[in-house]
């Protein structure tokens, strides 16, 4: 029971980095554009399938997970520069169904390259096996996983507290008009914002391959448990995500040894309960 | 101000769209566009009237599905008494969805209802032995209606059943354009342009829109049975978030400027989605872009494009009478 009750927090724990990992980019672009982002799901589902492409095709892991993220980070800089900039002055419930359509299509256009069967990959050699900790085994390509997403984050925050660039996103990010007002080209960083965020969901999805595979319905799937994480973490702070979407995967690993069928629900029910005692959220601001 | 057209006035209008319906498309199509119509007019009260952006009115759809599919596959309950527990149900789920996230405003809101439609679709999901989980929650009976001094009415036949979902229509639609023009619905439409100023008035925002919110998940919920007994199956794909995304689109795609926006934003969709899934297998894809190419190009929805054919007729018009 131990050995099981560790194996499956280790487990909860990469998951929950990828969650973290994928949720920060949702909380990326809703800090810069105050839209949730409806194809966020997609972005995740198409980095898995372009990762599981171009392994198909004769590359090696690494550059197939570079391609992961690049291909939704282009296609969200598309999406952001062709419609939801567009659609900036209305109210944002335009931007909210343009974005459900561009889900609508992704999701489509996924099912139409690679069909609608499950695919899946297996790690290259060099991350097979696992180690013996006595207790538990751990699958080095857990360890790989979770190293890789925590690098990410880690990458991501020193360009965003470190660099000029990330500087000025975290003025965008506060005050859009001053910073504009600074001579800041917001709408440019909108538009990597979005980049970074979708290209952040998409490397999840790569990563996630070898672990859980490639299905249709991967990206819905993933976009609400986004939600709940962002909503969890608290909607005003940028690194909540991070803490959340670790608790969340923890709490579904976990949950599923005791309640195997629950556990889809049991993050709805994390997520009612932090609402009702800290309604800002984890780590939001009133 | 503008003077109001009077609810038996508008009511008419709707009966007489309702019955002239079946004799211009198939019946099955003209039962189909009234149910999602209701679903539609109860969105319209909460995106429109009330601005509370509500992502999960599928959630409340899927229950009143599920609770009359139970009711009439299982028991033998009259109709009236399976209907009014699929709106009592969902107007359960909405009291309590909408009690922990109607304090929230905007986005928050947005993606609470979208989290909490997510919750009650994996309940859904989960339960087997009530909803059917995957498969669906099958065999659902229509009872027959006993009318004192007519006998009863056999609602398997499609013209009975069409004129249930009329009635039904026409009376989802008189009570909320009732309810509109109501003190109730004056205070909706003065919160959503300014909550704090309305707040400041005396009246409880807060429970005009719980009201509402409970209201409109009543409504998806009577739409939702409507649509079980329909197929005789209740699908799970019907609580699926992405049915919340359609309802939002059918009001943006009819027009927020009228009440009867909603009305044709269903029927668009329901056209829409059998043109589609006709000529291709991958029919969401033609209507993701669809939903782009209006959000980009005709916001408006449909009424615009009326108001914008009528502006330049009037324009021929006026260039003919002064030469």
């Amino acid at each position: 029971m131990t050995s099981l009750l560790a194996a499956q927090l280790l487990n909860g724990l990469a998951i929950g980095m990828i969650y973290a990992l994928t949720a920060f980019g949702l909380s990326i672009i809703k800090g810069l554009l105050n839209v949730p982002n409806f194809a966020h799901g997609a972005f995740y589902a198409l980095g898995a399938y372009v990762c599981y492409g171009a392994m198909q095709a004769g590359l090696s892991f690494a550059p197939a997970l570079c391609a992961a993220f690049l291909v939704p980070a282009l296609a969200g800089a598309a999406v952001e520069r062709l419609g939801v900039a567009r659609l900036m002055s209305g109210p944002y419930l335009y931007q909210l169904l343009f974005l459900f359509g561009t889900a609508l299509v992704l999701e489509q256009v996924i099912i139409l390259v690679w069909g609608t069967v499950g695919l899946s990959a297996a790690a290259p050699d060099w991350l097979q096996g696992a180690f013996d900790l006595g207790f538990t085994y751990l699958p080095k390509y857990l360890v790989f996983n979770g190293v890789m997403a925590a690098l990410t984050i880690a990458a991501v925050w020193l360009l965003i507290e470190r660099t000029r660039l990330g500087s000025q996103i975290r003025a965008g990010i506060d005050k859009r008009e001053m910073a504009q007002c600074l001579g800041i080209d917001v709408r440019r960083l909108v538009t990597a914002g979005f980049a970074l965020g979708a290209g952040l969901a998409g490397l999840s999805g790569g990563l996630v391959l070898p672990l859980l595979g490639a299905s249709t319905t991967m990206g819905s799937d993933m976009l609400s448990i986004a939600f709940v994480v962002l909503v969890i973490g608290g909607l005003g702070s940028l690194y909540g995500a991070l803490a959340a979407g670790v608790l969340v995967g923890i709490v579904q690993s976990v949950s599923s040894v005791f309640v195997p069928s629950a556990s889809t629900v049991l993050i709805y029910v994390a997520m009612v309960a932090t609402i009702m005692i800290r309604p800002q959220g984890l780590f939001g601001e009133r | 101000m503008q003077r109001r057209s009077s609810t038996y006035l508008m009511s008419a209008v709707a009966a007489a769209v309702a019955v002239a319906a079946p004799f211009c498309m198939p019946i099955n199509i003209a039962t189909e566009i009234l149910i999602f119509g209701v679903f539609a007019l109860a969105t319209y009260l909460l995106v429109s009237v009330a601005g509370l952006y509500s992502f999960g009115q599928a959630a409340f759809f899927g229950v009143g599905g599920y609770v009359a599919g139970y009711v009439f596959a299982h028991t033998a309950l009259p109709l009236a008494a399976g209907l009014a527990l699929a709106a009592a149900g969902a107007a359960l789920a909405a009291l309590v969805v909408g009690m922990m996230s109607i304090k929230r405003t905007g986005i928050y809101f947005m993606m609470l209802t979208f989290a909490f439609n997510q919750m009650i679709y994996y309940l859904a999901y989960t339960w087997r032995d009530v909803t059917g989980g995957e498969d669906g929650l099958g065999s659902i009976k229509r009872p027959d209606i006993e009318i004192p001094g007519l006998g009863t009415v056999d609602l398997s036949n499609h013209v009975n059943f069409y004129i249930l979902a009329a009635v039904v229509f026409v009376a989802v639609f008189a009570a909320l354009y009732q309810m509109m023009h109501s003190p109730l619905g004056l205070v909706l439409n003065a919160a959503r342009q300014n909550a704090r100023r309305t707040a400041s008035l005396g009246y409880s925002v807060y429970r005009a829109q719980l009201l509402a919110f409970v209201v409109a998940g009543a409504a998806s919920g009577v739409a939702g049975a409507l649509f079980a007994m329909l197929y005789r199956i209740m699908p799970i794909d019907a609580i699926a978030w992405t049915n919340s995304g359609n309802a939002v689109f059918m009001v943006i795609i009819g027009g927020m400027s009228s009440i009867f926006g909603p009305v044709i934003g269903a029927a668009v969709f329901i056209w829409l989605q059998g043109f589609f899934s006709l000529i291709w297998a991958r029919w969401p894809l033609l209507f993701g872009i669809f939903i782009i190419l209006v959000v980009l190009f005709l916001k408006g929805g449909v009424i615009e494009l009326f108001d914008r054919a009528r502006h330049l007729i009037g324009r021929r018009a006026a260039q003919r009478g002064a030469p």
